[in-house]
């Protein structure tokens, strides 16, 4: 039963590899990459370590890989026109690098897997919920505080990136007269605020907006 | 009954799913009535009242309905994505059913005491939160392959807006399992047992109720925050381009999903199947949790008939600016409370 469930998801994970590799589609790529984690979170099911197959599922298939089908569609990528001509010399590095794998994989089977007797892993509880607790806040307590201060990092840093500098294009000009703008046109770090803010004339809307008041009497004459 | 063997074990799973499913599937029906005899009678009109006694059987009718309508796929779609998209949804939806404890240890003639929840996950929790975050690409994949400027938008609007409000979904939790100390629903509803309801979470986790029942909204795409279906801008929504059994598997989806988040509501905070002479009658059990359930659903059809819709960035605001802090706070004040040894915030 249990080898059964493994070549199944095992297959399916394969194959949603392949397919990742060959599509030409982004769409499809990123599809078939959500279809590997799902099977290698069903894996780490039969391994006994539910605990794993939901981070697995809720860190990769269901946060970062929304983010990626999200700009995919945003940017409405097209299929990529294949290069053949510019990627030839990665065939053969590949192909060696494949081998090495398989070397691997085959020095594991015959050599370790055949002096250990394997474990049952309904018995281990290495993948619990409990055992991952304690581990994460005594025995590598200093990791994984290195680890979150490097995501606050991040996260510093994506919003220092985002943060918008200048709030119009060097060429942009002012429509003469009084009129009201919504706020995320004026304040450049407010995103998506759409509040109305009434300008009386056209000197307070280009002061607002932080055109260039000379260059629009230059351009007048 | 020999429980280990594996045929008799498998065979039992799928009897409890089947049941589970054909249940879900029914109040799913009876709640798209109920949903538009209540909102009926709030607008001062009758509503379905012709198929069957009360409009009992429309249900059925909408069914056939459904299942006789031309299926008209666009030219243009991208046809595997357009046909994966509803199954994605629909699946994401039903999953998680199966974690839920509806009930006590009951007994059953010819089968002795069994326990009413199909599978106790260690991480059961968790589970639910992962299944829920994939039920995102069903939107998304719809919205993008109906090649749609309407289905698009809806598309992108509903996957940011599901992004946004699973944080504090989540988060909105965190205080339970910190006073719990457990992921497995089954012992989150055990702990919340006797004492007349005064152990039930929504007492010292009000904050984090309110939290989850607000984002709960948000994630189902229910009025007031019905933005990827609106139907003034956008025809409606990520769905646009669907008909016939897809636009039904959608709107299933939909329901489901409305069931599951009450069915989450009710475990965590209302004490799951807890109430008054439980433990004497087990059958009491799955009757409160179901009422507990119908009244979620109640409070959602209550709110579509009275509150408008938002706009996006009122949407947006609301979500990062206040929810997140909101329940960032309530884990804060929680973990302090507990660290103190506060009499309602003892560690389970």
């Amino acid at each position: 039963m249990l080898a059964l469930l493994f070549l199944l998801f095992g297959g399916l994970a394969i194959g949603c590899a392949v397919s990742m590799v060959v599509q030409r589609n982004p769409l499809y790529s990123a599809i078939s990459l959500i279809g590997v984690f799902i099977s290698l979170a069903s894996l780490y099911v039969m391994l006994a370590a539910p605990f794993i197959a939901a981070v697995q599922i809720i860190v990769y298939a269901g946060a970062i890989m929304v983010l990626v089908v999200f700009v995919i569609m945003l940017l409405n990528v097209e299929e990529e026109e294949r290069r053949r001509t510019r990627l030839r010399y990665l065939v053969p590095t590949a192909m060696a690098l494949a081998a090495i794998l398989i070397a691997e994989a085959a020095f594991i089977f015959y050599f370790v897997g055949a002096q250990r007797s394997p474990q049952d892993p309904s018995t281990s509880d290495v993948g619990l919920t409990s055992s991952i607790g304690t581990g994460l806040f005594t025995k590598y307590l200093l990791p994984f505080e290195i680890t979150s201060i490097l995501l606050l990092m991040a996260i510093v840093g994506a919003m220092t990136l985002a943060r918008r500098a200048a709030i119009v294009g060097p060429l942009a000009r002012v429509i003469p007269g009084a009129q009201s703008l919504p706020r995320h046109r004026v304040d450049g770090e407010a995103t998506s605020d759409a509040t109305q803010i009434r300008t009386t004339s056209t000197a307070e809307a280009s002061r607002l907006l932080q055109v260039d008041e000379s260059r629009r009497s230059v351009e007048k004459e | 009954m020999d429980w280990n063997n594996p045929f008799i074990h498998v065979g039992m799973m799928l009897l409890a799913i089947t049941i589970a499913f054909t249940v879900v599937m029914m109040i799913v029906a009876y709640t798209v009535l109920a949903e538009r005899r209540v909102l009926a009678f709030i607008q001062g009109r009758l509503g379905p009242n012709r198929v069957g006694y009360g409009g009992m059987l429309q249900p059925l009718a909408d069914l056939l309905k459904f299942i006789f309508k031309e299926d008209i796929v666009p030219d243009k779609s991208t046809r595997f994505v357009y046909f994966l998209a509803p199954i994605v949804a629909t699946v994401a939806a039903l999953m998680t059913i199966i974690v839920y404890p509806f009930g006590p240890d009951v007994y059953v003639p010819f089968l002795g005491t069994i326990k009413l929840v199909i599978t106790r996950l260690d991480v059961g929790l968790l589970y639910v939160l992962g299944i829920t975050s994939v039920g995102v690409y069903g939107i998304a994949l719809a919205g993008w392959s109906s090649n749609n400027k309407y289905s698009l938008m809806g598309g992108l609007r509903a996957s940011s807006q599901l992004i946004s409000y699973e944080l504090s979904l989540g988060l909105s939790l965190i205080g339970v399992i910190l006073m719990s100390g457990t992921l497995d629903l089954y012992s989150i509803v055990e702990q919340q047992s006797s004492w007349y309801g005064f152990k039930w979470n929504i007492i010292p986790q009000f904050i984090g109720f309110v939290v989850y029942l607000i984002s709960a909204i948000a994630e189902t795409n229910r009025v007031p925050f019905d933005l990827p279906e609106a139907e003034t801008e956008l025809v409606a929504g990520f769905h646009t381009e669907y008909s016939a059994m897809k636009f039904a598997l959608f709107f299933m989806a939909e329901y489901v999903n409305m069931f599951t988040v009450s069915m989450l509501a009710t475990t965590l905070f209302l004490g799951g199947w807890n109430g008054p002479f439980v433990e004497q009658v087990p059958w009491l059990g799955p009757i409160y949790f179901l009422g507990k359930v119908i009244f979620f659903l109640f409070l959602y059809i209550w709110l579509r008939g009275t509150l408008p819709r938002f706009r996006f960035d009122q949407l947006m605001n609301f979500g990062w600016k206040f929810l997140l802090p909101l329940a960032i706070l309530n884990i804060i004040l929680t973990a302090t409370l507990m660290f103190f040894d506060v009499p309602l915030f003892r560690f389970r």
